[in-house]
Formats: C-alpha cells, sequence, structure tokens
C-alpha cells in the first residue's frame, strides 16, 4: 500500500504563474453556439488563462521557480533535484528538467526528472519531492504545470470549455513537519481521459492530425484530449471520499482540525458534490475554478497561491491536499504548511 | 424504495423544468438531455438515493422509465 508519513521535510515555499492571456466562457461558448448561462452554471468556469502558442508550462513553471528562488534567498548550488511534473513537456525528449537545470542555473550535481502525472500530479509530486528530501537530499524543486488548452480541440464541447493553463514552483527542503499520504492508481480507466495517437502505441501521421466528428458532435483529432465525462464524475465519487478517510485514519485527524481540503480543480459542480460527500463545508474547500478553470496538475498549487497566500506566509495550516483523474491516479496528503514564501501569482506574456 | 414520482420531482429539478412536466415515458431526448446532464444524474443519484449509477448503463437508457429502473437495480 503506498501509505507513508514523512517527518524530515517541510515545504519551504509555493509560487504560480498564469499566462496572461485571459478567455472568457461567454466568447467559447458563442463561438460554439452553447449556452453560456448553462455551462457557467455547471462548471462553475467564468474564465480562463490562456497561453499564447509559443509559451510552454516550462516557462510558466520558470517563472515561478525564478521568483521563489529569489524570495527564499536560496543560493541556486544548494539545491540538489528538480522534478517537473507536466503532460505537456516541451519535447518527446529530453526531459523538460534538463532544460529546466540550465535554464535556473542549478548546479549539474543536480537530478532532475519529469515525472508523466496531470490531476493527481501536484501531490504526486509532493510526495516525490518530500521523498528525495528525506533519503537525505537538502533541498529539492517541484515543478508542475501544463499547458492543457494546447492538447484539447476548440471544437470539442465536452472539454472546450475546462482548461486553463498554469505553473507552479514549489521548494521542499530538511525540516520537521509530519506529513501523511495515501496514493492509489486504477489503470481500469485509462481510456476515459486518453490522448491515443503522437506516441509510440500509436504514432503520428498526417491522418490523425485531422479533426472528425465524434460522440455528440464534438470534434477532435486522435492527438487531442478525449475525456468522459460520466466515467469521470463516477470514479471521482467512488474513489475520493475513501481517499480522505484513509488520510484522516493514518494522519490521525480530525475534519475539525483542517484548515483547508485543497482539491484538484477539476469543475465547481464536482467540487461541490465532493465537499458534501466528505463531510467538509465548502468554506474550507477553497476554488480557483471561476477565474482559472481546470489547471490541470498545478491546479492544488494555484489554489493555495491564490487564495491561502496570506495566511500560509504568516502562520501554520493543516491543509490537506487530493488530486484525482486521468490514469486513474489518486493522491492525497494532509500535514501542516506553513509559514512559507508564497509570492503573489504572476501573470506572463 | 425510489417512487416514480420522486424521480420525476428531482429530474424537473435538476433539468429547471416546470413541476408535474415528467409523466414517465419520455425519451431522454425530449428532455434536453445530453453529456451535462448525465453527469448531473449520477451526482443526483449518488446523492438523493445514495445509488452509484453505471455511466456505461445510463449510456443505454432511452426513457425516463429507464432511468428508474437504473437507479432502483444498479448493481
Amino acid at each position: 500500500m503506498a501509505i507513508v508519513q514523512f517527518t524530515k521535510s517541510r515545504i519551504a515555499g509555493i509560487a504560480c504563474t498564469l499566462p496572461r492571456q485571459v478567455v472568457s466562457t461567454a466568447e467559447v461558448a458563442a463561438a460554439l453556439g452553447a449556452d453560456t448561462r448553462r455551462i457557467k452554471a455547471m462548471t462553475g468556469i467564468a474564465q480562463r488563462r490562456i497561453a499564447p502558442p509559443e509559451m510552454c508550462a516550462s516557462d510558466l513553471c520558470a517563472d515561478a521557480a525564478s521568483r521563489l528562488i529569489v524570495d527564499l534567498d536560496w543560493d541556486p548550488h544548494s539545491i540538489d533535484a528538480l522534478v517537473f511534473v507536466t503532460q505537456t513537456p516541451d519535447y518527446i525528449l529530453p526531459a523538460t528538467a534538463c532544460i529546466l537545470q540550465q535554464r535556473l542555473g542549478l548546479p549539474t550535481t543536480c537530478a532532475c526528472f519529469d515525472v508523466n502525472m496531470g490531476c493527481s500530479g501536484y501531490v504526486y509530486g509532493l510526495w516525490i519531492a518530500s521523498s528525495l528530501v528525506e533519503s537525505g537530499l537538502n533541498r529539492v524543486l517541484l515543478l508542475v504545470g501544463d499547458t492543457s488548452t494546447r492538447i484539447v480541440s476548440d471544437q470539442d464541447r465536452s472539454v472546450a470549455f475546462l482548461f486553463g493553463d498554469s505553473g507552479s514552483a514549489t521548494a521542499l527542503e530538511r525540516g520537521n513537519a509530519i506529513t501523511t499520504f495515501v496514493l492509489g492508481t486504477d489503470g481500469g480507466g485509462a481510456e476515459n481521459l486518453i490522448i491515443r495517437a503522437g506516441q509510440a502505441r500509436q504514432r503520428m501521421t498526417p491522418e490523425l492530425c485531422a479533426r472528425v466528428e465524434m460522440e455528440g458532435g464534438n470534434i477532435r483529432s486522435p492527438q487531442e484530449l478525449y475525456m468522459n465525462g460520466s466515467e469521470v464524475m463516477a470514479f471521482t465519487l467512488r474513489e475520493v471520499p475513501p481517499l480522505f478517510e484513509q488520510l484522516l485514519e493514518h494522519s490521525g485527524t480530525q475534519r475539525e482540525q483542517i484548515d483547508a481540503v485543497v482539491m484538484h480543480q477539476a469543475n465547481q459542480f464536482l467540487l461541490d458534490n465532493l465537499a458534501r460527500k466528505i463531510g467538509i463545508e465548502p468554506s474550507r474547500v477553497p476554488s480557483t475554478v471561476e477565474n482559472c478553470g481546470n489547471t490541470s496538475c498545478a491546479s492544488v498549487a494555484v489554489t493555495i497561491s491564490s487564495l491561502l497566500r496570506e495566511q500560509i506566509s504568516q502562520k501554520t495550516l493543516k491543509l490537506a491536499m487530493m488530486g484525482f483523474g486521468v490514469g486513474w491516479s489518486w493522491a492525497g496528503c494532509i500535514g501542516d504548511v506553513g509559514p512559507i514564501k508564497a509570492p503573489p501569482v504572476n501573470s506572463l506574456d | 424504495m425510489i417512487t416514480q414520482n420522486q424521480l420525476h420531482h428531482d429530474l424537473e429539478e435538476m433539468l429547471e423544468l416546470d413541476a408535474d412536466t415528467i409523466k414517465g415515458n419520455e425519451n431522454l431526448d425530449e428532455i434536453a438531455w445530453d453529456s451535462m446532464t448525465v453527469v448531473m444524474f449520477i451526482a443526483m443519484a449518488d446523492q438523493k438515493y445514495s445509488v452509484a449509477v453505471s455511466p456505461a448503463k445510463l449510456a443505454d437508457a432511452k426513457t425516463v422509465s429507464d432511468l428508474h429502473t437504473l437507479i432502483s437495480n444498479p448493481a
């Protein structure tokens, strides 16, 4: 079982960067002839940040990391590892983490690697980065970000309204925070959130670049994201409440002790249903869905940076964080976080 | 046991329809059934009836009556 408690590491800082460019739900709905009110009522999304074509997730993460390193007054040469969690890397190879090592001025003695995870990616990344510190490294940078808008069809109503782009940087170092992690996987759900073409299983051909009409009139190509929304909802209602219960049990935490449950920001309808299912009132389930949409793997960090920044800069918060989705994959943690460096969210042109 | 009337009332509320609009013999495409309402129905069944609806079985439902059968025999 992937259940573990760490005691020798801590989060030192979290920073996030979003593209400056905004697109509203009303604009997209108008283009698709959809009902804006209904979509906003369901998803809770009013607008999202969209990266321009030349901007990658690594650019957003590099901006966040550069600012965080300065705020922490860390010597880049004191950083022993960089973990980059993304599903939109710069290239198939090399690992984008290697490029980020040079870009951020990290030493060549630094271990750097990419992790391909989506909705559960931030908590997965925290688990990996914390493990590295617990294993003896001094300082680790965890960069988590996606430009999901690059991999969805704007003619596919099941996904066209949902995703926003973002990048985050989280700094971890030796400390004595107690953090409990629970992780899980069910590859039986792989078909429900998938990009079929473009890698080894189905190499890209000119024919596969063409968009075609699929279920429900949605138009996309095999190199763009397919999402089965009803399966996502059923999976989430099935797996996330037990994940939360396991976290409470293994950390010895009572619901009322938790300051905030920061969940993957899939959409507001799903967040509201999960809050109800896990027995936490909505005021302790922060949401950045309205202005950022579903920011994929970085959504937990974006929500902490956007909504908990002032509190967590000044005091310790008991946070539960949970990510769940593509895979199926899920991961949660409960621990004390703060005071940490948490600079304001930056917008990148 | 969830009654047909209860289901009709809950569907009317979910779909923002006037009361007593749904009689039970409607085809789902007559009540603006789409991918969004499918997701809403799964959440509603979970919340109101404590039933985990199978998305695959739900995809096969053609009528309001089929929905009642589904939530009455979810396994």
